[in-house]
């Protein structure tokens, strides 16, 4: 390729100093890639082969993985939207004195490491816990809710906790985007008559859709990737993907199942990014 | 009537937020809480929400039980060496990715971007797999090892964002005076980004301060603060998982609110935006 060749004659300085950087990827990310990829074929058996993709593939818990981690992922990243954008112009609605302490009130989760919000979280979703607590004390509740007991209650409780620990990073993304749009626009619009409504979905959502998509596909990924909540909130009893690939090394100690599903598990977060790319219509 | 029902929208709307608000802010004073309460106050049927009675003594056992220290320093550690690590590579590897023509620069944004897709657990299986052999299980660079492929992107966007923002003029300037350009990297550019240099070392402190997934594949019998606190999650024990949580959090919490004083949330959106 000319360009490549241009590259190399004109740019060697930072080809030296990224030297560095594409060895440290190849070293920790290219090759424990591929050899989890081998791995998934069982050497460990003598010969490679399909049985640990068998085995998974037959797994009734492996396929309710999948279905919970697609549920969860969809609830917490619509909460996290809603959430996100609805706290995003609030604050930049709000602007001032008052911008400033919303925003670092509303940010309060990003310091809290995720294990701990996990931890946290249990205390709200025990059934001797916070939330059955609460909810008896204003009286919508008279027996107790066993949110970890399994089911769609606890599906919930876990894309509600990750919404807890997630909403401000998506806030801020939103929020750098309102702050983009020019306030022309908005000035205009009112000449013209535009209600509250109207500004927003003819000038707000369409300006601000970079900043969504953006939001989706960064939470998106790890909304998939989601791992110590669901391990510290119901352990092996709801396992999603990745904590199903942990639990089948660590607990059953088979290296093969466990790359299968995070491999699985690759695909799933490969497939959403390049679809929701194609389908927005975006490069 | 206008009037009336802008102010009830307004008062609604106050409401909701005081509601998120709420609901921001309850579990982190549950850990406080826990971690100061006596027994009786958590473990009943319906526990009390506020903090009527103040007991020490959960501190008292975090403290005089030794398990403390070893995983608090080795999470400074690891967290340290991560920060001088990603630095070490990033720095010169962002000022290069600054520097290219425009296109090249943003394909090797996005491939590091890409590089995020990858889970975890993908990762970590075979690193774990390997120190095994290697017996690197439980050593602390082992772990630094893990935490930068984790830290290394976020510091190199972020300080690509950085040397962009230092005037081509100032480069050529000096290039026209004679300087080289490793003396351009080390004389210029890296003593006017000493800020943005530092903000991703801070970034990259945290995100290994709260790893959880490579450290819980990498370490067995020498835990880091975040697995002391999964450890006695999974024992049952909720007034020592509050102390551990706190311990963990304090840091975190007041790095997170200076990072945010001086920064805009642009950082967040900024190198992504082209």
């Amino acid at each position: 390729m000319e360009t490549v060749d241009r590259l190399l004659k004109k740019n060697r300085f930072e080809l030296v100093l990224l030297l560095p950087l594409f060895l440290y990827f190849l070293v920790f990310v290219a090759l424990p890639f591929l050899y989890n990829l081998l791995l998934s074929f069982s050497p460990a058996s003598g010969s490679l082969g399909l049985t640990a993709y068998r085995e998974v593939f037959s797994d009734p818990r492996f396929g309710s993985a999948v279905v919970n981690t697609l549920v969860i992922s969809a609830v917490s990243l619509a909460l996290e939207l809603f959430l996100g954008l609805g706290l995003a112009m609030w604050i930049f609605k709000a602007r001032g004195r008052w911008a400033r302490i919303w925003r670092l009130a509303f940010i309060l989760p990003l310091g809290v490491p995720g294990i701990v919000s996990a931890a946290n979280m249990r205390y709200i979703f025990d059934v001797h816990g916070y939330l059955n607590a609460i909810l008896q004390r204003i009286g919508l509740l008279k027996g107790v809710v066993d949110w970890m007991g399994g089911g769609w209650p606890s599906l919930l409780a876990i894309a509600v906790a990750d919404t807890w620990k997630v909403t401000p990073l998506v806030m801020l993304v939103l929020l750098a985007g309102l702050k983009s749009i020019p306030k022309e626009l908005y000035d205009s619009a009112r000449i013209d008559g535009a209600d509250a409504w109207q500004e927003f979905f003819y000038i707000t959502l369409p300006l601000l859709r970079r900043f969504i998509t953006m939001a989706i596909i960064i939470r998106g990924i790890d909304a998939f990737r989601i791992f110590e909540l669901p391990l510290a909130l119901a352990g092996n009893n709801i396992p999603v993907l990745s904590t199903y690939a942990y639990f089948e090394y660590a607990q059953y100690d088979s290296p093969a199942t466990s790359a299968v599903a995070g491999l699985v598990l690759g695909v799933m977060v490969l497939v959403f990014v390049l679809g929701y790319i194609k389908v927005m219509g975006e490069g | 009537m206008g009037l009336v029902v802008r102010t009830a929208m307004r008062g609604m709307r106050l409401l909701g937020l005081l509601l998120v608000l709420g609901w921001v802010v309850f579990p982190v004073y549950l850990m406080v809480k826990i971690s100061l309460s006596p027994p009786e106050a958590v473990l009943r049927p319906v526990p009390e929400i506020g903090l009527h009675r103040i007991t020490l003594e959960h501190w008292r056992r975090l403290l005089s039980s030794g398990g403390l220290y070893p995983p608090l320093i080795k999470s400074l550690t690891v967290a340290g060496l991560t920060v001088l690590l990603s630095l070490l590579i990033g720095v010169p590897s962002a000022y290069a990715i600054a520097r290219l023509p425009r296109n090249w620069s943003y394909r090797l944004s996005v491939a590091m971007f890409l590089s995020r897709m990858l889970p975890e657990v993908v990762i970590a299986l075979p690193i774990a797999v390997i120190f095994i052999r290697l017996n690197l299980l439980d050593t602390v660079m082992g772990l630094v090892f893990a935490h930068t492929v984790k830290a290394l992107p976020v510091a190199c966007w972020l300080l690509i964002g950085v040397f962009r923002s230092i005037p081509r003029d100032l480069e050529e300037q000096a290039s026209v005076d004679g300087a080289t350009t490793w003396q351009i990297l080390f004389r210029i550019v890296i003593p006017l980004s000493l800020g943005g240099i530092a903000v991703a070392g801070v970034f990259a402190y945290l995100l290994s301060w709260d790893e959880f997934t490579y450290a819980i594949y990498l370490c067995l019998a020498k835990p880091t603060l975040p697995l002391k606190v999964y450890y006695y999650v999974n024992r049952g024990d909720w007034f020592l998982t509050s102390a551990y949580a706190v311990v963990t959090t304090l840091p975190v919490i007041v790095l997170t609110y200076v990072l945010h004083l001086f920064l805009r949330e642009d950082v967040f959106a900024g190198s992504l935006k082209e």
